[in-house]
Formats: structure tokens, C-alpha cells, sequence
């Protein structure tokens, strides 16, 4: 019991430490790339910290969902994380942990967000939270797919990470079988959608016309948008984490901490120079145009799963 | 990890042929089109290389390497780009099909062409059946994509795309026909695709456009 | 004998060029078809003598010449002879009326040789890849020659024929990769010859069958997309109707049998591995009854009588199809008789049209009357012509196509013999409600002179109506002998 506490505290620990960086890496990336000097990479931290020193503006209007849908979404994003193995032999919930779960936390944070950006009756909120709520539609499918895929392989087809973890222990030659790339790929585009990048969302820009996620988190401030950004790194980093030890087992069953611990870093980089890439080479599409995008999340989806079902 | 990575490369292909299908513009045809030659020249080198290491002997494979790089990485991409900077463009919507059914059909067609592949008796070989279903399905998407398209610079492309799939099975199943045969071949479609791009002009200097659709005079 | 074979055609390509006296271009031009003719004459003679041609050195797994192929060839050569007769009376009309140039005439023999010449190399060659890109170089080299006037209707004809027949064998491609790959795990890796019919068709028992077949139906499909069968012969009535009357005549006479000639090759193959016609024979069975239906349907509603005639050639390798797909000696016989009355008649019949098309400028059926009383030679050919390609004897079609009813019933195909009797019947009145307009009555046009052009085109027509009625009579007897040989090959008895 201490232990598995303990397992918990050192991952929650490195879920906050490490959450931030990779979007740093990817502003870093694309301010090189236009020749600019850009931020730092650390520049998240920075912003994160300055946040939770502001004062807190909260219209007059809105009730006590506004104030408490930040700490749901963090918290959610938090208990997600917790559910996956970051190291080999390190996961914060061992006791209970199921890939569902993770995909419900997510659509629990996001129901409170949209209910509170509907909450202060401001136009853009409302807006924001309808379009958010579109997109994550959009892309259920595709993301329902890969997690029947991924837990169809184990051999007693089941969505507990644990056994798909046991399955992945002794698995992990299987690194680039044509079902992992392909739900790698899907999951890749599934998570430009659901973490707000570019193509599906622009993240830098405050534009009516376009923003999306932006849109639903205009009205907050300081402590609040802190715990908000927060937890769409934590997000991210969830998505990254499925598709760098789950998709791609490769180099997980070691049994070195330190080791583990830089394999998964590295992976997770690649990744972030994955999505730094789609960003750079497409630009922002018309709100008309994400059901393509989530079309082809979709189609790669259902290729890896037949390929995962028929040739393995 | 031989066998890893060429399932890696091929599946890339496989994804560029469906990015390809989801573009709109020309100019990113272009650029899928040069991302999937690469693919395919990084599929010779790896079976090139291979053979050496085993054989100890020089690898015809490699001379396809390069011809793949110089002609369908640089050359033809460039001249395509070229083409389609000179002709006139006036396709407001390139497509008779939308987007999101054309994915799903081509979805289809690579769930049939594994049914066909998967169905052959004789190919005991799990990674040849693999790579023949990619390869097929490759051919597949692109002669969708070229039945999809309006303009003719959209149907070169698909021809390209049916080539690069061609190429493709002949090198991960046979691991390369004979160096005749696949010179043959090699030269025989470039000049295909220089005829085609000077029909493409000509099209374009006695239509006043590069629509297809306006090419229906002949009917019956 | 090979080299002989390719070097004519290549060398006259690039000599038509160097000169600027348009006869002396003609001249050129024709001493090649000639060459190539004689050629073939005593590639006949040496096959007849000693079975087959090989080519030794570096070529030797390339080249290759047994009784089909040079029966085949023989076609190819003589169709390009009278063909290039016939270009000189042709273009020389054109030239004279300033609807083209020098340098597009020499265009016109530069590509036709080109095109011969691919032909030859897909006829010679044993190596299947090596036949791909020779069927494939065909499309190419006759792309510009059917959008040869550069107007609206000649460019969308050649755009279509272009992307479809490349499109189309680019599905034979994948089939003879296949075929390679069944090669490489029954026979082992050995290059060249894992691609040559000669070799394959030898170990035919230790490739695997179901590899075979579905190599079958992607080479069937590809080169049956060259040939015209049915749902791919969009491009065959557009491609015939526009090309220039000398062009549509090669592509119709020539090019259909070389196409068909690479589905032969492979259909015995799969033949002998299987064991039975009756997988390749369904399919053939299959195309040429929907082809020849395609056909007897859309020869009712066509305007234009290039266009019917690009019909009638789809049917008529249905009939082939038929022949091959019934696969007994009798049928098998009839197919390759069919294969030259069909080329003969055919050539005929197009070159009667450009005589046509020279005279009345107009390819809809309802321009042209009184075509009999306007220019006897041609017009009597045409009527001919048309009462020959729809099977009336005495000529040499109605032979072939009998035949090739007779050997369906003796194969107790019923159902074919019926069906194709009627498709057959109904392209006979299709034929006659079309055609007959055009050679009965007087033309009302005044300004139109009675007689022919000159003497060049209704001298090559009387020639090939004589080929056409002796053939409905009599088969030379060395013609014959090569026949019954070919016929041997292709069931996989004899040949060596």
C-alpha cells in the first residue's frame, strides 16, 4: 500500500515536471524554422508560474461550475495520467486501471469546461464550447478504434492496461508491426485534434473566426487558466504516452529506472518533433474541413485495426 | 528489423497514397507525390543494400535507387510543378466526390485488396502478403485518385502514384525483376509521363482549360 | 533475323527525317514496309523449316520466334505494307490541300515506324517484361499519331486513349509480377529467364496455380484494356474514329492482335499448370460475349461510320476471345484464321473510309450518298468490306466465324453458340440499317466530282479485296501448316 502510494506521488511528480516542456519544444521548433529566436524551451514554466501569482477576475454572473470546471479538468487530465506506465514497473493506479477510464476522465474535464464557458453567457463561449465539443465528437470514432485494437491483441481482449502491459512485457520486438504504425499515426492525428494544434486549432491565436479551445477559455485568468493550461499539457503528455509506450513498445521492458526513464523522454521528443512537423507544413483549416482531418484519423485507424486482426 | 523496417516504409507509402486522396490543392499533390518517390527510393536502397551485404556483390537494385531519386524525387516533381504553374487554373473544386466518402471508399478498396491478396493460396510468405496487399492497394488508390480528380495535372499524378506501387511490389516481392526488364520499365514510364504533360498543353491551348469534364465531345 | 526485325523499323523512323523531297519519304517509308514484309516472309520459311528462331549471345534469353509469333508478324508486316501503299496516296491528298505539313507527314512516318517497331519487339521477345514495355511503347508512340490533327475531338481522343490503355496495363504489370514471383519460389531466381513464356510454359507444373490465376485476371484485364474488351474499350471507338484513316486501320488491324497475342502467351501457361482450359476459357468466354454484346448494342446508335467500324473491331476480338476461350483445336484454328481475315477486312474497310472522308469531308453517315455512283472502287470495297466483317460468304471472316460457332456447339457450349449468334445477327442488321445508306442513290451535292482520288488507293484496296475473298476459298498451304502449329503451341502440345 506505502509503496504503490509512493509509485503514485513520484508519478504525479514527474507527470507536473515534464507536462510543459514538450510545448516549449515545439514553439523552440517553429520559431527556428521562421528564423526567429523564439522563446525558451522552458518558457511554459515561466508562464505557468506568473499565472498562479495573478489575481483571479471571475464575472459577477457566474456560478460555482465556473469556478470549480478548472480544478475538474486538471484533476481529470492528473487521474489519467496516473492510470498509464510511464517506466516499467511504474504506474500510479495499479490497482484499477482501464484505457475507457482514461478516454471518460477526459470527457468528464471537458463536459466541465464547456459547462462553464456556457456559464458566464458570454458569445464566445458558448461558440468555443460547441466547436470543442464538435471536434472531440469528430475524432471519437478513430480513438474508440485504436483502444479496441490495441486491447484485441492482448490475447484475452482486454481494455486493462495492466494486461495490456503484461502483453507488452513480453511483446516488445512487435515495435513496427504494420498495426502499431498505422494506430500510431492515427493516434498522432487524434491528439493535433484533441490538444488544439494546428491544423484543427491554432492555439497562438485569439481570432473569433477560428479559435476553438481559445475561445472557451477567454473569460479566465491567473490560478484558474494556470490549472487549465496545466492540465492540457498533462493532456497531451497522456497522448504521447499512449503512443510512445503502448503503440511503440520498443526499449519499455527495462528494468533500469534511469534508463527506462531516458528511452521514454527520448520517444516522447520524437514525438514532439512529429507534431512540430505536421505544424509546420499545414495551415490552420476552415472549421469545415476538420471532419476531413477526422476522416483520415479515422480511416488510418480501421487499416490498423484489420491489419492487426488479419495478419498478426 | 529488415523485414520491420520495409513494413515501416511501405505502410508510410500507404498513408501518403490516403494524404494524397484527402489534398485539395495542386501544389501539395506535387509534394505528397515527391514525399511518397522518397519512400520508395529510401525501399530500394534498403533492398539494395541488403543484397550486397549478403550476396557480397554489387546490387542492381542500387541503379534503381538512384533513377528513382533523380527522376521521380527531383526531376519530375519539378517539371510537374512547372506544368502546373504554366496552364491556366481555373477548377474551383477539384473533386466530384467529397473528402470524408472518397476516404471511406478508399478504405474499401484496401479492405478488398487484402481480401484478394489475402485469399492466394500460394503466397505462404506473411511479409510478401503483406507487402503485395500495401503494393496493391497503393495501385488502387491511385487509379481512385484519378478517377476522382477533374483536372489532368490530378490524373497525372494518380498515374505516378500507380507506377510508384508497381515499383514497389516488384521490389518487395521479387526484391527487383531482371536490370532489363526494370529499365525497360523505368523509361518506358517517364516517357508515358512527358507525353502526358505535353497533352497537358495541348489540352490546355485548344480548351482554354485543364478541366477533364469539358473534354466530353465523345460519347456513345 | 531479329536484328533484321527491329533494326528496319528503327532505322526508317530516324531516316524519314533526314530528307525534304516528300517522295522521296514516301519512297523511304515504303522500301522499309517492303523489307519488313519480305522479312517476315523468310522468318516464315525458317520457322516452317525448323520450328523456331533463336537468337544467340547476350539476346538469347530476350528473343525468340516460334509459328504463332511469326504468323502474327507476317500480319503486322503485311498490314504495314499496305498501309504504307496506301499513307502515300492518303497524305499526299492531305498535303496537296494544305491541311498538313512536311514535317508533320514526316511526324506521321516517324511514329508509325516507331510504333511497328514495338509492335515487332512485343512480337519477337519470349520475355514478358520485355513484351509489357513493348505493348506499352505502342500506346505511346500511336498517343500523337491518334491526336494527329491537334482539333478538339482528336486531342480528347488521344488524352483518352493515353491515360486509359496506360492505366489499364499498368493492372498486366502486377500481373506479370506475379507471374515472376510464382516463378522465383517454383523455379528459383534466375533472372531473365524466370520472365520468358518459352521457360514457364516448359516447367508450367511446378508454379502455383493460385498464384497463376489471379496473375491471370490482372493480365487479361491489363491487355484486354489494349485489345478492347468490353468494359474497358472506352477509348477504342474515340481513338478509331479520330486518328487519321491509314493510323485507325494499324491500330485496329495490328495493334488489337499484338494485345491479344501477349493474353495467348499467358492463357497457355495457365493452362498447362491448371491442367484445364476451363478456368482462362470462362473468362475469355466471358469478355468475348460481353464484348460482342456491347458491340451489336452500340453500332444501332452510332452517326459516325469510323465510329461503327471501332465497334465491329471490339466485336471481332470478342470472336477471337470466343475462339480462345472455347479452346479446342477447331476454335483455337478459327481464332487465328479469324485473327487474319479480321486484319485484312479491317484494313480494308478503314482505308475505304479515308477515301471516303478525302471525298465527302465528313465522317457522320447522314453526310455521305450515292457512294457507289460517287467512286466505284471504294465504294463497292466498302460494300464489300461490310458485307465481309459481318459474315457473309463467300469471304474469309464467314469462315472463321463459323468455325468458330461449329467448334462451341461440338464443345457442347450451347449457350455461347446461341448468344453469339444472335449478337451476331444483330450487328448484321446493325450494319445494314447504318451502312446501306451511304452506297445506294445519287449525292445531291454538285460540287462534288464523281471518281476517285488517284489510283494508288483503289489499287491497294483491290489488293486486299482479293486477300480477303481467296482467304474465304482457300488457305495457302504453308499458311495453313504454320496455322495448325500455332494452334498446337497455344494448347500447349506441340511447339518445340
Amino acid at each position: 500500500m506505502i509503496e504503490s502510494i509512493l509509485k503514485l506521488i513520484i508519478q504525479i511528480m514527474i507527470t507536473l515536471l515534464i507536462a510543459p516542456l514538450f510545448t516549449g519544444v515545439i514553439r523552440k521548433m517553429k520559431a527556428k524554422v521562421q528564423h526567429r529566436v523564439g522563446a525558451s524551451v522552458f518558457q511554459p514554466y515561466f508562464d505557468l508560474t506568473k499565472l498562479f501569482k495573478k489575481d483571479l477576475v471571475v464575472s459577477g454572473t457566474a456560478s460555482w461550475i465556473y469556478n470549480l470546471a478548472p480544478y475538474v479538468y486538471f484533476i481529470t487530465a492528473l487521474a489519467a495520467m496516473c492510470c498509464l506506465p510511464v517506466v516499467y514497473g511504474l504506474t500510479g493506479f495499479s490497482f484499477y486501471t482501464d484505457l475507457l477510464v482514461v478516454v471518460y476522465l477526459f470527457v468528464g474535464g471537458r463536459i466541465f469546461m464547456a459547462l462553464a464557458a456556457l456559464d458566464t453567457g458570454s458569445t464566445f463561449g458558448g461558440m468555443g464550447s460547441s466547436r470543442e465539443m464538435l471536434v472531440s465528437a469528430l475524432v471519437e470514432p478513430a480513438l474508440f478504434i485504436v483502444i479496441i485494437t490495441i486491447s484485441a491483441r492482448t490475447e484475452i481482449a482486454s481494455t486493462n492496461i495492466a494486461d495490456i502491459y503484461k502483453y507488452m512485457a513480453v511483446n516488445t520486438g512487435t515495435a513496427f508491426t504494420p498495426m502499431n504504425i498505422l494506430l500510431f499515426a492515427s493516434t498522432l492525428l487524434i491528439l493535433i485534434a484533441e490538444t488544439s494544434r494546428i491544423p484543427v486549432d491554432d492555439p497562438a491565436t485569439h481570432l473569433e473566426l477560428t479559435m476553438v479551445h481559445e475561445a472557451m477559455i477567454l473569460e479566465y485568468s491567473g490560478r484558474h487558466l494556470a490549472f487549465i493550461e496545466l492540465g492540457t499539457y498533462i493532456k497531451q503528455l497522456v497522448f504521447m504516452t499512449i503512443m510512445a509506450n503502448i503503440l511503440i513498445p520498443a526499449g519499455f521492458d527495462n528494468s533500469n529506472f534511469i534508463l527506462g526513464f531516458g528511452i521514454y523522454l527520448l520517444k516522447l521528443l520524437v514525438i514532439t518533433v512529429l507534431v512540430g512537423l505536421v505544424e509546420l507544413n499545414t495551415v490552420k483549416f476552415r472549421l469545415y474541413s476538420i471532419p476531413n482531418f477526422a476522416v483520415i484519423a479515422l480511416v488510418i485507424s480501421i487499416l490498423g485495426f484489420f491489419t492487426g486482426f488479419i495478419l498478426r | 528489423m529488415y523485414h520491420n523496417m520495409l513494413n515501416l516504409l511501405s505502410i508510410l507509402m500507404l498513408i501518403s497514397a490516403f494524404s494524397l486522396i484527402a489534398n485539395k490543392r495542386q501544389n501539395s499533390y506535387i509534394s505528397t507525390f515527391r514525399f511518397q518517390s522518397a519512400l520508395l527510393a529510401g525501399i530500394s536502397l534498403l533492398v539494395s543494400v541488403r543484397a550486397m551485404i549478403v550476396t557480397k556483390a554489387f546490387d542492381e537494385v542500387l541503379i534503381m535507387f538512384m533513377l528513382i531519386v533523380v527522376f521521380k524525387v527531383v526531376v519530375i516533381p519539378r517539371y510537374m510543378k512547372s506544368t502546373a504553374e504554366r496552364v491556366e487554373y481555373k477548377v474551383e473544386k477539384d473533386f466530384f466526390i467529397n473528402i470524408p466518402m472518397s476516404m471511406i471508399i478508399c478504405c474499401g478498396l484496401v479492405v478488398l485488396s487484402w481480401y484478394v491478396i489475402y485469399n492466394i493460396d500460394g503466397i505462404t510468405d506473411l511479409d510478401t502478403k503483406n507487402y503485395l496487399i500495401y503494393s496493391f492497394s497503393v495501385v488502387l488508390l491511385g487509379l481512385f485518385f484519378m478517377i476522382s480528380r477533374k483536372k489532368a495535372i490530378g490524373q497525372i499524378i494518380g498515374f505516378l502514384v500507380i507506377e510508384n506501387g508497381m515499383f514497389l511490389a516488384a521490389m518487395l516481392t521479387t526484391e527487383g525483376m531482371p536490370m532489363i526488364v526494370e529499365l525497360g520499365l523505368f523509361f518506358d514510364l517517364l516517357t508515358a509521363f512527358i507525353i502526358m504533360g505535353i497533352f497537358v498543353f495541348k489540352i490546355n491551348s485548344t480548351f482554354e482549360s485543364i478541366d477533364i469534364n469539358k473534354l466530353k465531345n465523345l460519347k456513345g | 533475323m531479329n536484328s533484321a526485325f527491329l533494326a528496319i523499323p528503327a532505322i526508317i523512323a530516324g531516316l524519314v527525317w533526314t530528307n525534304k523531297n516528300k517522295t522521296v519519304i514516301h519512297f523511304t517509308n515504303l522500301a522499309g514496309a517492303a523489307a519488313l514484309l519480305i522479312t517476315s516472309v523468310l522468318a516464315l520459311a525458317e520457322v516452317g523449316r525448323s520450328k523456331n528462331i533463336v537468337t544467340r549471345g547476350f539476346f538469347k534469353d530476350i528473343f525468340y520466334i516460334d509459328s504463332l509469333s511469326a504468323y502474327i508478324l507476317f500480319i503486322t508486316a503485311l498490314a504495314f505494307f499496305l498501309v504504307s501503299m496506301y499513307s502515300i496516296s492518303y497524305f499526299g491528298e492531305e498535303l496537296r490541300k494544305k491541311v498538313i505539313t512536311l514535317s508533320k507527314l514526316k511526324l506521321y512516318y516517324s511514329l508509325s515506324n516507331a510504333f511497328v517497331f514495338s509492335m515487332v519487339l512485343a512480337l519477337t521477345t519470349q520475355n514478358m517484361g520485355v513484351m509489357w514495355i513493348a505493348i506499352e511503347a505502342t500506346t505511346l508512340a500511336s498517343a500523337f499519331l491518334v491526336g494527329f490533327y491537334n482539333n478538339k475531338s482528336s486531342i480528347e481522343a488521344a488524352w483518352k486513349y493515353l491515360i486509359i490503355c496506360s492505366v489499364g496495363i499498368a493492372f498486366a504489370l502486377l500481373g506479370i509480377i506475379l507471374l515472376y514471383y510464382s516463378s522465383t519460389i517454383g523455379l528459383g531466381s534466375n533472372k531473365l529467364l524466370g520472365l520468358s513464356w518459352n521457360y514457364l510454359l516448359e516447367n508450367a507444373s511446378a508454379l502455383d496455380s493460385s498464384i497463376l490465376k489471379i496473375s491471370f485476371i490482372f493480365i487479361l484485364i491489363g491487355f484486354g484494356t489494349k485489345v478492347g474488351f468490353s468494359p474497358m474499350h472506352t477509348w477504342l471507338p474515340d481513338a478509331h474514329s479520330q486518328a487519321p484513316s491509314p493510323v485507325s486501320s494499324l491500330l485496329s488491324g495490328v495493334l488489337l492482335n499484338t494485345a491479344m497475342y501477349g493474353i495467348i502467351r499467358v492463357m497457355s501457361i495457365v493452362n498447362k499448370s491448371l491442367h484445364s482450359s476451363k478456368y482462362t476459357g470462362n473468362l475469355l468466354l466471358l469478355l468475348g460475349l460481353l464484348s460482342i454484346g456491347t458491340a451489336a448494342v452500340f453500332v444501332l446508335v452510332q452517326q459516325d461510320y469510323k465510329r461503327i467500324l471501332a465497334y465491329s473491331s471490339i466485336e471481332h476480338m470478342g470472336i477471337i476471345a470466343i475462339g480462345l476461350g472455347i479452346c479446342t483445336p477447331v476454335s483455337i484454328f478459327a481464332a487465328l484464321y479469324h485473327t487474319f481475315n479480321h486484319a485484312m477486312t479491317k484494313s480494308m474497310l478503314f482505308i475505304s473510309t479515308g477515301n471516303v472522308y478525302l471525298k465527302y469531308h465528313t465522317k457522320k453517315i447522314s453526310g455521305v450518298k450515292g457512294l457507289v455512283k460517287t467512286m466505284p472502287v471504294t465504294g463497292i470495297a466498302f460494300l464489300l468490306g461490310s458485307f465481309a466483317i459481318t459474315g457473309m460468304p463467300p469471304f474469309g471472316v464467314f469462315m472463321s466465324e463459323f468455325n468458330t460457332v461449329a467448334a462451341a456447339l461440338f464443345s457442347r457450349n450451347y449457350l455461347t453458340a446461341a448468344l453469339l449468334l444472335i449478337f451476331l445477327a444483330a450487328v448484321f442488321g446493325g450494319f445494314v440499317k447504318q451502312m446501306g445508306k451511304m452506297f445506294y442513290g445519287s449525292n445531291n451535292m454538285t460540287e462534288l466530282q464523281t471518281g476517285e482520288l488517284d489510283k494508288t488507293g483503289p489499287f491497294v484496296l483491290i489488293i486486299l479485296l482479293c486477300i480477303t475473298i481467296m482467304l474465304g476459298v482457300y488457305i495457302p498451304e504453308p499458311i495453313k501448316a504454320l496455322m495448325d502449329n500455332a494452334t498446337n503451341i497455344i494448347l500447349g502440345i506441340g511447339g518445340k
